[in-house]
């Protein structure tokens, strides 16, 4: 079966998954406080989250194009659907865009032309982090990444009429678009960390921080493959697919899993060994408010998935895997989660703290009402509720149906490209 | 490390002959003696029979004996044999000595696993290894039979099955 259809009942699942999703963000709104901060930083946590994933996807594939490997190409298009998802990712940021102008949303500290008025690092900043910028880059640089998205895409599907072991449009334009991509996507996606994530925490930045939540996308990214291979080969699809296959995808999991720690623990030391408070804030703020989900990151993101997937087999049984990944995505959410919401709390305390003295500029008073905020712990900021887990459903259930009607229109597996029989024929052990 | 056992041994000139040959050789119960081959060939080791090798997990324990030495170690001294304050962070400083930690686990599982492989294998400073054909490092692959402990009826049976499976050459020699 080389023609994926999607199934009836997939479809009436995931379509559930995404009502669930809708009332959860709808009960958010309605329950939320006079900001709607809560739904609002749901929004951008996995709007944030599932278009890097999709654009990790690109990445990865391209990257690997570049690299002349072949392992990955039977189920290459799987990635092709993924970075297909990054238009939906940009209809949902355009929302948030579209909220940052009518003021709907006090998710920016730096958005707040009060606030910055009466701040002096937040004026020095102004030049990158303002509401014209966020849009720009937005909307430029997510709509460069759809267009290499769909050529990529319609390069690879073109390469469908060649014959057998021809190199010519892999050649001539696979791998000149490929190679164009990776470093405006090299640079572009930090930039798009910075704003969207980083800049939650406007006083605060990190030059290791891209790179940290870029790698927690990837590290979801191949997890997400794992569990469709896994699913699609269940239905009978992707025979050709084989344990050597999901052994490469485990030591990626497994390699990058550690390289995610190796980022998280230098940004970390650094900070710490430097002892300066602009930086050390970042810390003090996760480890006095969220000291559960902190220590809980570095179990789940490291410590789990370097013991479970060290052994050979356990990266190559479809049951490990299948555990392995699901608590990793999870975990890497959770990552974002503790990324974006101690940041909009306290904006949103700030901006509610002002409002009830009566824009009396006070930070002492700011900085006290935030910690009596933050001395309980709270559904939704300091945990996630099961609200969040609600959205989170619902996005998966989008991102899953919206590749999953993607894989209905090619092949599965495409037979001409060049590199198809190193695929498989590929050995691990 | 002369052991004076006569060696009857055919070279093939494909690794895909060679592959042939092995399957052909289990079929006929021949007691293989050894392989050789330039380069790992895929799917050798099963067809021999050959178990999967400990060495990663004597890897693994050394690794975690260079965790403990470095940070029990780093622990001992910064807490109780010479407490000194760097930087005004406190004695106990566990981001700090992650780094050597990490350190001494590799440096600890590499070189375990370097001594452990010579020990195992018989290797180490001096250790000569007789060779059957030196094109068997080129591109020649070889499979080897013990002619000393073999009786008539099998060392004709070793030979027929050299020639019969492509073997370029046949030869003994005494190692």
């Amino acid at each position: 079966m080389n023609q994926f259809t999607f199934p009836s009942r997939a479809r009436v699942f995931l379509m559930v998954c995404m009502a669930i999703g809708l009332v959860c963000l709808g009960i958010t709104y309605v329950t939320d406080d006079a900001l709607h901060t809560r739904f609002w930083s749901n929004l951008l946590h996995n709007s944030v989250f599932f278009t890097g994933i999709a654009f990790l996807a690109l990445f990865f594939l391209c990257a690997n194009v570049i690299a002349f490997s072949g392992w990955y190409t039977v189920f290459k298009r799987l990635w092709e659907a993924y970075a297909q998802f990054l238009i939906v990712g940009l209809v949902l940021l355009l929302v948030i865009v579209a909220g940052l102008w009518m003021h709907a949303h006090h998710l920016y500290h730096w958005a707040d032309a009060d606030a910055v008025a009466a701040d002096e690092i937040l004026q020095h900043k102004s030049a990158f982090l303002n509401p014209l910028n966020y849009t720009l880059f937005t909307v430029i640089i997510v709509g460069l990444w759809i267009f290499f998205a769909r050529k990529i895409r319609s390069i690879s599907l073109e390469e469908e009429n060649v014959d057998k072991f021809d190199f010519s449009v892999h050649k001539r334009k696979l791998r000149i678009w490929a190679a164009a991509f990776l470093p405006i996507a090299g640079f572009s996606s930090a930039a798009m960390v910075w704003l969207w994530v980083m800049s939650v925490d406007a006083h605060w930045y990190s030059t290791l921080f891209a790179w940290y939540a870029t790698i927690s996308w990837f590290v979801t990214m191949l997890c997400i493959t794992v569990l469709t291979l896994i699913y699609l080969k269940g239905k009978g699809y992707f025979t050709e697919v084989t344990s050597d296959h999901f052994h490469d995808l485990g030591k990626y999991i497994f390699g990058f899993s550690v390289f995610w720690t190796y980022l998280w623990f230098s940004q970390y030391m650094l900070i710490w060994y430097g002892n300066v408070g602009e930086e050390t804030i970042y810390f003090k703020q996760r480890l006095q408010d969220y000291p559960v989900l902190f220590y809980a990151n570095l179990a789940i993101n490291f410590v789990l998935p370097f013991f479970v997937l060290m052994r050979n087999d356990t990266k190559r049984k479809a049951g490990s895997l299948t555990v392995i990944t699901i608590v990793l995505i999870l975990g890497h959410w959770l990552d974002y989660f503790l990324m974006l919401k101690p940041g909009i709390l306290h904006t949103a305390h700030e901006v509610l703290g002002h409002d009830a003295a009566h824009h009396a500029a006070d930070h002492a008073h700011g900085a006290a009402e935030h910690a009596h905020h933050a001395s309980h712990m709270v559904a939704g900021f300091t945990l996630p509720g099961f609200l969040e887990i609600g959205t989170f459903i619902g996005f998966a259930g989008l991102f899953a149906f919206f590749f999953l009607r993607q894989l209905t229109k090619a092949p599965l597996v495409s037979y001409r490209d060049p590199y198809i029989d190193e695929s498989l024929h590929h050995h691990v052990v | 490390m002369s052991t004076n056992r006569e060696i009857l041994f055919g070279l093939y000139d494909d690794e895909t002959d060679l592959l042939s040959a092995v399957k052909v050789a289990k079929e006929r119960h021949l007691n293989i003696d050894n392989v050789f081959s330039p380069f790992p060939v895929h799917g050798l080791d099963p067809l021999l029979g050959l178990k999967e090798s400990r060495l990663h997990q004597a890897g693994f324990i050394y690794g975690m004996i260079g965790t403990l030495t470095a940070f029990l170690f780093m622990t001992w001294v910064f807490t109780r044999d010479w407490p000194i304050i760097f930087g005004g962070k406190p004695y106990w400083s566990v981001p700090a000595f992650i780094p050597i930690t990490f350190e001494l686990t590799v440096l600890f599982a590499s070189i375990g696993m370097v001594v452990t492989y010579y020990a195992v294998n018989g290797q180490g400073p001096g250790v000569t290894n007789p060779v059957l054909d030196d094109r068997i490092t080129d591109d020649k692959f070889c499979i080897s039979f013990d002619a000393g402990h073999s009786s008539e009826e099998e060392l004709a049976a070793y030979r027929k099955f050299l020639g019969e499976t492509g073997a370029s050459e046949i030869r003994t020699k005494t190692i």
